[in-house]
């Protein structure tokens, strides 16, 4: 086990975002958080990066309890739901920031950055601000600045939710196929099904802070363990999709849910 | 037309919402909006001809009256230089620490979350809503010889009412949310998710307010520098009660200005007037300048 | 190029932060300034004139004077802040914390109010000549050149489209001889039949178009803004007036008036925190001084001497009937029964 939460509880102002969290996401692992809005994905996130406090329970990285660890501490690199990208910084400054702080030297911050946006294929647009990039590669943008420092765990809220719904698909495979390449260990938090299907090797659903079901996709689909999975989990769609990968088809004419998605 | 809304705030993300509206509103503009336009400028014109320009002219006129060297005489007059001073003095202690003040408190009010954060906000703003004459009063009660601190100032020697301290004071008290107010919808527009982005990478607090905080509040907090800059120096009321009107000592510009006009002498009024419109000139050409900035 | 930013930010923030301790130690320096005024330092004296609004000019010229002449006599300089306003509210900054050496008020009753507050001893009125009033004035009337409405007495006024300025006697000490003249005469015309008196004063103060809070003020609400066309005024008032409008202005005396005993003392608790007794009580002995007297006599006051104010009888009218405020039983007396909250002032105007 890579990260591992054991019974976290978490409170906001009497509102329970968190009851008695369990689970673990392997070394390598690309897992999703997903659940409906208000369901408590975001908080587990947000506890794991120490952006929030659990108010009981461990949190351990790499087998070490972290709770106490602040969050620039922990080898983790984080995408914001909307990015939150630095404004008034350009993307090559915005992919250093993490490198300059750590008091990298010069040349060891440009070898890195200009790696980093070849990498996300954005070598040309590096002094660019970002309200002048796209919804894409702001994207891309961010994940470039979240891998700078070379984390061990990369955690991304709702990466596609800010993305238009045509270029989204596109995204998700050039996400996976990143993190595949990149090697590092990623939580995703999602509320979209088709989403955690595509691109997550284990989903862990969430439902009222509670977790309700762990484990792949075929198994979250096929064999719902409660009623909240079997309700919220929509099988015929996932038969689907599951088809869809199979035949390497990506323009889904067959698919009765093309469009329909989101 | 509903495309062309959409179409028109994508491109205007950075927020340039005027340019925006006026894409939109333009292509239905006919005869009768025509007639419109030019009336509604007509009585803009007007009025602002009334209410603004000739009062301005009447006091550059009226102090070049008696001609250029009995302006130049009334200005560099004793008393007011000494005017001059305190009101620069005064300004520049209030535009420091309620510059000082709304960082902290906009910083405070718009990246943490506790109880009370509306009931602060609100408190804030007292000054917006009470007549300096009343905050004059209110601070001639706190400090003064028959007030709640006489005693104990008396007792230590400090003197802050019909004194340099009580003029400050004041000063700060009317231009306490002008700063804040500008700084605040800012920084709440901006949420905290950079800043915690930043704080994830390990960046300290005085570094993330460098790099992230201070690059977005830039503008806003010149612009609230600039309207508090020109609040201090122009106000009135409150110093007016508190001040004791001891010439060369506590006498600010306007106090000034109301002395040499009740002694009957109307041109030196006007002379040391026009410095208070000079000054405010220039504040408007830095203000708009500004405003020219922050849209970019 | 970003580097460039970093230091502009910094540096602007090093300015922001300097600025702020330079004003704040600026801010400190002043108020040991303040403070320190009045340590009795033998090189340089300053004393706080606290005094109403017509009496400006009168001292300024005689805070040269008098610096000139105590220089002379004790070697120490000498520097005299005026500061001027309404009487009344001039003596409530000084109960309030206006740490003035000496005043110079209107009337007696806003010394006494002071003196109330502990801050001058009982019997001050008797510390210099004259019940303490270096200089006199009285009340008379300034209406426009060639006088179209004809106002020659205090009769004339209560006319109706007679339209008068004076100021408040809530907040004026002048507005207060004001009021005390016009009834001083109607009690004599009518054999001091009070419901009669209580009626004109209606009728007068009906007639007034603007109540402002100083003396100056109403001065200036008829001179330089026009208004009304007859100004009760102080005697001084009024002929500084013509000599700052000449040609416009012409002034009326009318057969009884009051004389009007501008009241001067030193304010015992501050001088002795100063140390600068001294000084102020030399301050205004030497109003009674020859030169002193002439400057209150070119400044339209009259001089208290009767041989200077024998040299301004061409000035002056020195036959006019003039009642004391001993005649209403002295300032304490006639304050309650005129001017208190809820007295006869109160009564008329708000009928």
């Amino acid at each position: 086990m890579y990260v591992e939460m054991r019974r976290i509880n978490k409170t906001f102002d009497g509102f329970q975002a968190s009851k008695d969290v369990n689970f673990g996401v392997y070394k390598g692992q690309l897992a999703a958080l997903l659940g409906p809005s208000g369901s408590g994905k975001t908080t587990i996130l947000r506890m794991i990066a120490g952006l929030d406090r659990p108010d009981s329970g461990d949190i351990l990285i790499n087998g070490n309890r972290v709770n106490d660890i602040p969050g620039s501490k922990r080898g983790i690199g984080f995408v914001f739901q909307n990015y939150a990208l630095f404004r008034y910084m350009t993307v090559a400054d915005n992919i250093a920031f993490g490198l300059e702080v750590q008091k990298k030297s010069k040349k060891e911050i440009k070898d890195r950055v200009e790696e980093l946006l070849e990498l996300v294929s954005m070598q040309d647009l590096g002094k660019r601000y970002p309200n002048q990039l796209s919804g894409g590669q702001r994207q891309r943008v961010a994940f470039a600045r979240a891998l700078a420092p070379d984390p061990q765990l990369l955690l991304l809220d709702e990466p596609f939710a800010a993305i238009d719904a045509k270029v989204r698909r596109e995204l998700r495979t050039w996400l996976k196929q990143m993190i595949g390449r990149v090697g590092v260990t990623s939580i995703f938090v999602t509320h979209d099904q088709e989403e955690a299907v595509e691109v997550a090797d284990t989903i862990i659903i969430t439902n009222q802070g509670r977790i309700e079901q762990i484990g792949t996709p075929e198994e979250v689909c096929r064999y719902p363990q409660t009623e909240f999975v079997k309700d919220f989990v929509d099988a015929e769609r996932f038969e689907a999709l599951m088809a869809i990968k199979k035949n390497g088809n990506n323009r889904c004419q067959n698919s009765p849910f093309c469009g329909t998605i989101n | 037309m509903k495309d062309q809304i959409e179409h028109s705030y994508e491109q205007d993300i950075v927020g340039d919402d005027i340019y925006s509206i006026r894409k939109v509103i333009e292509p239905h503009r006919d005869d009768v909006d025509h007639v419109m336009k030019y009336v509604l400028i007509g009585i803009a014109a007007v009025f602002l001809s009334v209410m603004l320009i000739m009062p301005l002219a009447v006091v550059i006129l009226n102090a070049l009256r008696d001609g250029w060297q009995a302006y130049r005489e009334a200005v560099l007059d004793e008393y007011t230089v000494k005017a001059l001073q305190l009101t620069l003095l005064a300004t520049v202690c209030a535009v420091a620490v309620n510059t000082a003040f709304g960082l902290f408190a906009s910083y405070l009010l718009s990246k943490f979350y506790f109880r009370g954060r509306q009931v602060l906000a609100s408190l804030i703003d007292i000054p917006f809503s009470i007549s300096p004459v009343i905050a004059g009063l209110v601070f001639i009660l706190t400090f003064g010889k028959i007030g709640w601190m006489g005693d104990f100032l008396k007792a230590h020697n400090i003197k802050i009412v019909f004194a340099v301290p009580g003029v400050i004071l004041v000063t700060i008290f009317v231009t306490f949310p002008f700063v804040f107010r500008e700084l605040f919808p800012v920084m709440n527009a901006q949420g905290k998710d950079e800043e915690e982005a930043a704080a994830l990478m390990g960046a300290g607090g005085l570094m993330i307010f460098r790099r992230i905080t201070f690059p977005h509040i830039k503008w806003a907090l010149v612009y609230g520098v600039v309207l508090c800059t020109a609040r201090a120096m122009g106000e009135f009321g409150a110093v007016s009660v508190i001040s004791g009107h001891l010439r060369g000592k506590t006498n600010t510009l306007p106090l000034h200005v109301e002395i040499l006009y009740n002694e009957f002498n109307t041109t030196a009024a006007f002379a040391v007037s026009s410095i208070l419109v000079i000054m405010a000139v220039i504040i408007l050409i830095i203000r708009s300048f500004i405003e020219r900035k922050r849209k970019i | 190029m970003r580097q460039k930013k970093v230091n502009l930010c910094s540096k602007i923030l090093v300015v922001l932060i300097v600025g702020f301790m330079i004003t704040l130690t600026g801010c400190g320096g002043n108020e040991r300034v303040a403070s320190g005024g009045g340590d009795g330092n033998a090189e340089l004296v300053e004393l706080l004139n606290v005094s109403y609004d017509p009496t400006r000019e009168f001292y300024a010229t005689y805070n040269k004077m008098f610096s000139e002449y105590w220089k002379e006599k004790s070697g120490q300089g000498i520097s005299v802040t005026q500061s001027h306003g309404g009487s009344g509210s001039q003596a409530r900054s000084v109960i309030e914390g206006n740490e003035a050496d000496v005043v110079t008020l209107a009337l007696a009753h806003d010394v006494t109010a002071i003196e109330e507050a502990g801050l001058i001893e009982r019997g001050w009125i008797g510390e210099f000549d004259s019940n303490s009033a270096p200089y006199t004035s009285t009340i008379v009337f300034l209406v426009h050149k060639g006088n179209e409405k004809n106002i020659q007495d205090w009769n004339d006024l209560i006319k109706d489209g007679v339209e008068v300025i004076t100021p408040n006697p809530k907040t004026s000490g002048g507005a207060c001889w004001n009021f005390l003249a016009a009834w001083a005469y109607q009690q004599k015309q009518d054999g001091n039949d009070e419901d009669v008196t209580k009626k004109f004063m209606k009728k007068l103060y009906q007639n007034v178009l603007v109540l402002d809070s100083g003396a100056r003020g109403a001065t200036n609400t008829f001179v330089e803004n026009g208004q009304g066309d007859v100004l009760i005024a102080w005697e001084n008032e009024a002929y500084l007036a013509m000599k700052e409008y000449p040609d416009q202005y012409e002034i009326v005396t009318p057969s009884v008036s009051i004389l009007a005993q501008p009241s001067v003392a030193v304010v015992d608790s501050n001088v002795d925190d100063h140390g600068t007794r001294e000084a102020a009580e030399a301050y205004l002995e030497y109003l009674y001084s020859d030169e002193a007297q002439r400057l209150a006599g070119d400044n339209y006051y009259r001089p208290v001497k009767e041989a200077i104010l024998k040299e301004y009888s061409g000035q002056f009218d020195l036959d006019m009937n003039l009642v004391t405020i001993d005649d209403f039983g002295g300032w304490d007396e006639a304050y309650r029964v005129y001017f208190e909250d809820g007295a006869i002032f109160d009564q008329i105007y708000e009928e």
